[in-house]
């Protein structure tokens, strides 16, 4: 049997201090993984130090997260790819976990499979309102939605097969994606599991989630989680 | 009950002076036929108060709204309300369309960058007959 083609995609905004590192880290690891960046519309040299590594994407204007992954998920879904793993361009992923990944779904074949930092809560601290964001919303996911485990749905660390790939290159969520993206998927009946990941801290830079922050997203996500469920979603 | 001339001729000209500049951005397609209709619609609606003011006592009887005025204001209302809703939903679809196609230059100069890159990198091996 074929080896599975694999694509990293890699979504980066002004992360110039780490996408090198990220990008070498990478290939150190010579496991054969195809990886494509995703700068949106960064500010900085990004752009110009990811080309000189990898097939970059420059993204004309900023697109935000979502629109930075979607566009990443539509050159795997271009290019034939059988998998696609979505990493942090700041380096707080390590490319060592994305064999968990894998093997966790060849143990136990999914549409996603998400690396998460809470399965066995060891090692992974965050502020305790993201902590609080993330139990709630997954809690209504799990609620919600049938054979649904989820511990992390924020998780922005995440394998997709073919399935998940062709679904989202059609319709992949703008605002919040990471937990919203899931609901959508669960909705289409696609298969969603989880295995324990390590993440690192920031190298650089600050997340946009910060102080109260965390408590409106949720609001927010879990708004967009209940509409998802109840009035039902229509990939186009 | 009747309208005096003075609001008459005040409502009028209002009516015409904004029904004129609507039909000129309409053949300007600064606006379309639909968005012309609904815009109309706040200059005919006091105009037909004005010029039949017993139309709004029936209303409100039929109604059942004690105030004449709350007919026209709720019916302005109404129109308006439909006319943002649907141009929220069309700021929303082109807002998507307008993500899509940035993803899709991108993705095509992407891979125009790749190709000529992939080019670049193929030919001196060009010798041995390879592409």
């Amino acid at each position: 049997m074929n080896k599975p083609r694999v694509l990293l995609i890699i979504p980066c905004f002004n992360e110039q201090e780490s996408i090198e590192a990220l990008l070498r880290e990478i290939s150190s690891l010579r496991e054969g993984y195809s990886t494509v960046v995703v700068d949106d519309g960064s500010k900085d040299s990004t752009y110009e130090k990811a080309a000189q590594l990898s097939p970059t994407i420059r993204l004309l204007i900023n697109l935000g997260i979502g629109g930075a992954v979607q566009t990443g998920i539509r050159y795997a879904a271009t290019n034939g790819f059988d998998f696609c793993v979505q990493i942090d361009g700041d380096g707080q992923h390590p490319p060592s976990e994305i064999s968990k990944l894998l093997n966790a779904h060849k143990e136990s074949p999914c549409s996603i499979m998400i690396g998460s930092r809470y399965l066995l809560n060891d090692s992974f601290r965050s502020t305790l309102a993201r902590r609080f964001g993330s139990k709630a919303i997954a809690w209504s996911l799990n609620t919600l939605f049938k054979r649904c485990n989820i511990t992390d749905p924020t998780s922005g660390m995440r394998l997709m097969d073919r399935a998940a790939i062709e679904f989202f290159a059609r319709s992949y969520p703008h605002d919040f994606p990471e937990p919203i993206s899931l609901a959508w998927a669960l909705q289409e009946g696609l298969t969603v599991r989880e295995c324990a990941v390590q993440m690192r801290s920031r190298n650089n830079g600050q997340s946009s989630i910060a102080g109260w922050k965390p408590i409106a997203y949720m609001l927010r996500v879990l708004g967009y989680i209940v509409l998802a469920r109840v009035v039902g979603f229509k990939s186009r | 009950m009747h309208s005096n001339l003075q609001t008459v001729v005040i409502i009028s000209i209002f009516a015409l002076c904004y029904l004129y500049y609507t039909a000129r951005e309409t053949a300007r397609q600064q606006l379309d036929i639909y968005d012309l209709i609904m815009l109309s619609t706040v200059a005919i609606i006091p105009s037909a108060f004005v010029l039949f003011p017993r139309l709004a006592e029936h209303l409100a009887r039929l109604a059942g709204v004690a105030f004449p005025f709350v007919i026209m204001f709720g019916a302005l209302f109404a129109i308006l309300f439909i006319f943002i809703h649907r141009l929220t939903a069309k700021i929303h679809r082109l807002e998507r369309d307008n993500r899509l196609l940035i993803q899709e230059v991108s993705l095509l100069k992407a891979n125009e960058m790749l190709d000529s890159k992939a080019h670049h990198q193929q030919r001196p091996q060009g010798a041995s007959g390879e592409k």
